[in-house]
């Protein structure tokens, strides 16, 4: 069901994207733009870096396993074509898929799901917890990135503070499980980045989760 | 072209396309419904904008004035015209009352491009001379729309109309926040895949990042003189508030603990109210100025969150949930009654107007306003997905 679902999906984003190349409509390769392009500036000296500078402590040696993983853009502008490619594919559902590219793991065995208003590991969780453990315990120049998200009930900048939760639940169990505290960096995203969009306990419960991200 | 060239290729398209296809307009589909002041508003001659018709959408959204048909029976009535000198345009426009006295008769000499303000000070004016009360007509809504690939601020006319886009993102975009002068707006941009608080002029786009550090920056708020944000910084472990200059600089924190403290506001006394699950479930608090201890202000229900503060500092709206549905409450910090204003459901993100007589809020997929007596409601239809609505201050 889920896999016909996102098969689906795919489709239609597919279609999408050929219907874009339709319009021929043509905008500047940055993601982020002010009406006045005189007064822009962009946060950020690498644009390369950019994406990738949050990290819990110090910074790690090398950002080369993730730059790759994040989709092969490199340096130079790849931060922020990254970031559009990846928006598309939350939009699809398949988030996961799309940027993630390390580790031998599919995105299923990448997400981890709470209760509502909770940040506690549910015990069917612990597996895949404990997959990309291993992998990254033996894999130690691999930089994740754990990214918290909640359903959509509730107030936006409180489920920031509850997807970080998540995440760092997520983090602690890894870093129990031997996983050094610098291959593993968390951000979140609240609400703003579901994976369904109903408005049901269905898609809700597919919100709630922490994506493992190569 | 190879494949990094083709996905950049495709960004560039999905984003023109999704641009294209926003359509970010806000109409204002139904005023508040029966008993109001009854005037009539003859159409201005002189131009081919519908005067009047402005003026008439304004006075019903009111609630608290009828417009009615040209040839009706009224209490008051306004006429009005306009004729080409001046700077462009001069409008002139009389409020007269059933007794034949005229309230107002004054004139406007402006660019001609400017009809449809002063059809809203007008609308204002009239407001104002019937009522005592501020009007709204001429003030201005920012919001976020879009998501999914392609995040918006917009600001608007408080109408819904002539919407201006100040920010396109291929990342999320949260929580605007208006200066207490109107100029500029304070926001939580994930840019660069990392979220940070930027600082923007929303008259000639000049933007500033000002909070970058690890972790959550998030939940800016004004200070009463504008020179200070309260934020919700993640740096130092757990969601805390600090308060920093809001042209960047060392953040000060105030709160403490193993909890979520987020979504801090300012009292107009300095003192600041936000959102903490110290006590298990969310709920608000109050420090002073410089933190300390908190005092808890909410009892009702099992989660009130995301407060906002009349202009007064008299009332608090907020996120509020009770039997597993999310409403918009008042609370009145002078007498404690506490308010419930809508039915339930998805409701978040209140904003007070500035003359502290509506919350304008999300509800869950368009925007609503309501009168803090819960006597008026306005519905804001419109496409797409837009959410947290912020009524910007009287300012300049």
């Amino acid at each position: 069901m889920t896999h016909t679902f996102r098969t689906l999906i795919a489709a239609a984003s597919i279609a999408l994207l050929a219907s874009c190349a339709s319009t021929g409509e043509n905008t500047s390769t940055d993601g982020t733009q002010t009406t006045d392009p005189a007064a822009q500036t962009q946060p950020g000296a690498q644009p390369g870096q950019e994406a990738y500078s949050y990290s819990y402590g110090q910074a790690p040696d090398s950002y080369e396993g993730y730059d790759t993983a994040g989709g092969g853009t490199g340096g130079g502008a790849g931060g922020r074509q990254g970031g559009g490619q990846y928006g598309q594919a939350g939009r699809a559902g398949q988030y996961g898929q799309g940027t993630a590219g390390g580790g031998a793991a599919v995105s299923a065995d990448r997400v981890v799901y709470f209760d509502f208003d909770s940040a506690e590991i549910l015990p069917q969780s612990q597996s895949v917890i404990d997959t990309n453990a291993r992998y990254l315990s033996g894999n130690p120049r691999i930089i994740t990135q754990l990214e918290g998200h909640t359903d959509e009930r509730g107030s936006r900048e409180y489920n920031i503070a509850l997807g970080e939760r998540r995440a760092n639940a997520v983090r602690q169990v890894m870093i129990a499980r031997g996983v050094s505290p610098q291959q593993v960096r968390v951000i979140s995203y609240g609400e703003e980045r579901p994976a369904a969009g109903g408005q049901d306990e269905q898609s809700y419960a597919l919100n709630r989760r922490v994506e493992i991200v190569y | 072209m190879n494949w990094v060239g083709k996905i950049a290729a495709w960004v560039v398209l999905l984003l023109g396309f999704n641009l294209a296809h926003a359509q970010i307009t806000l109409d204002i589909t139904k005023g508040a419904s029966g008993a109001g002041i009854p005037i009539t508003i003859a159409p201005f001659g002189g131009t081919s904008e519908d005067i009047a018709g402005i003026i008439a959408s304004d006075l019903k959204r009111t609630g608290k004035i009828a417009p009615q048909p040209p040839q009706s029976q009224a209490d008051y009535a306004v006429t009005g015209q306009v004729r080409s000198g001046g700077r462009g345009a001069i409008v002139q426009f009389q409020l007269t009352g059933v007794q034949g006295g005229k309230l107002l008769d004054l004139s406007f000499d402006v660019p001609s491009e400017q009809l449809r303000p002063v059809a809203h000070r007008i609308s204002d004016l009239i407001y104002e001379k019937l009522t005592g009360e501020k009007g709204l007509a001429g003030t201005r809504i920012a919001f976020v729309a879009g998501g999914g690939g392609t995040w918006f601020l917009v600001v608007a006319d408080a109408d819904g109309q002539n919407p201006r886009v100040i920010l396109r993102s291929g990342q999320p975009i949260m929580s605007p926040a208006w200066s207490p002068d109107g100029s500029r707006l304070a926001y939580v941009s994930f840019e660069g895949r990392r979220p940070q608080i930027v600082v923007q002029d929303v008259y000639n786009g000049a933007r500033r990042v000002v909070s970058a550090a690890p972790g959550i920056n998030g939940a800016p708020s004004w200070s009463p003189d504008g020179r200070r944000l309260a934020v919700t910084l993640s740096k130092d472990g757990n969601p805390e508030i600090y308060a920093m200059d809001a042209a960047g600089g060392s953040p000060v924190r105030l709160t403490n603990g193993g909890a979520i403290d987020t979504e801090a506001v300012w009292l107009p006394d300095g003192s600041i109210v936000f959102t903490s699950d110290r006590g298990g479930s969310p709920q608000l608090y109050r420090i002073g100025s410089g933190g300390g201890g908190a005092q808890r202000l909410t009892f009702e229900g099992d989660y009130n969150a995301r407060p906002a503060v009349s202009p007064d500092g008299r009332y608090i709206a907020m996120v509020h949930r009770r039997n597993g549905r999310f409403h918009i409450a008042v609370l009145d910090l002078q007498n404690r009654q506490f308010r419930v204003l809508t039915p339930g459901g998805l409701y978040e993100s209140p904003s007070f107007a500035p003359n502290g007589k509506m919350v304008i809020y999300s509800n869950g997929q368009r925007l609503e306003a309501v009168s803090v007596d819960g006597g008026v409601k306005q519905d804001f239809a419109l496409r797409g997905s837009v959410r947290e609505p912020v009524w910007a201050p009287y300012g300049r």
